[in-house]
């Protein structure tokens, strides 16, 4: 979602992001003309009158999950939004909880009275950068 | 309404292009799905 046009959306959808994915992007381009959206959401600069870099992962109930805000110069990380994603899917199925670094495969922690005072024993600082 | 993780996230419906044509997109459509609302400060900028 960006404050462009619908008409503008389509082409670029057509001239530019077409000849990087084929097909294009597969997701609905969403127009917020005059930020009114991004203003709610926290991630309008009125100055600049643009929306800044904000995600946010909204789950089955409607509810926000996650969400980031970086300024227009630096890019995201989409392995980093999936990584979340299914996080946050694995969770809201099992009620088991994800420490740092934690990825698709690695262990997860339940949150039982017993592992209280024992992560220590279960989770080493290297497992946040592997 | 203020923006919280573990809060409702602000319903709106607006334009869009989707599959080669004009559409309307309401978030609360998407209820029972997982969804990425992503904002960005323009088309054909650079990042």
């Amino acid at each position: 979602m960006s404050v462009d046009s619908k008409f503008s959306h389509k082409i670029w959808q057509e001239e530019e992001l077409s000849k990087m994915v084929s097909g294009g992007v597969p997701y609905p381009m969403l127009s917020d003309q005059g930020g009114r959206i991004g203003t709610t959401y926290g991630v309008f600069d009125e100055d600049m009158g643009v929306n800044v870099r904000g995600r946010f992962i909204i789950d089955p109930d409607g509810v926000i999950q996650a969400m980031e805000v970086l300024s227009p110069p630096v890019g995201r990380n989409v392995s980093e939004l999936i990584r979340q994603i299914r996080a946050f899917q694995h969770t809201r199925d099992t009620g088991e909880v994800m420490p740092s670094g934690w990825r698709p495969g690695k262990p997860t922690l339940k949150p039982t009275p017993d592992v209280v005072g024992h992560v220590w024993e279960i989770w080493k600082p290297e497992m946040a950068f592997e | 309404m203020s923006i919280m993780i573990g809060k409702q996230a602000p319903d709106f419906e607006t334009e869009a292009y989707f599959e080669g044509g004009f559409t309307k997109v309401k978030l609360s459509d998407y209820k029972g799905k997982w969804v990425v609302l992503c904002f960005y400060p323009g088309d054909f900028t650079f990042v």
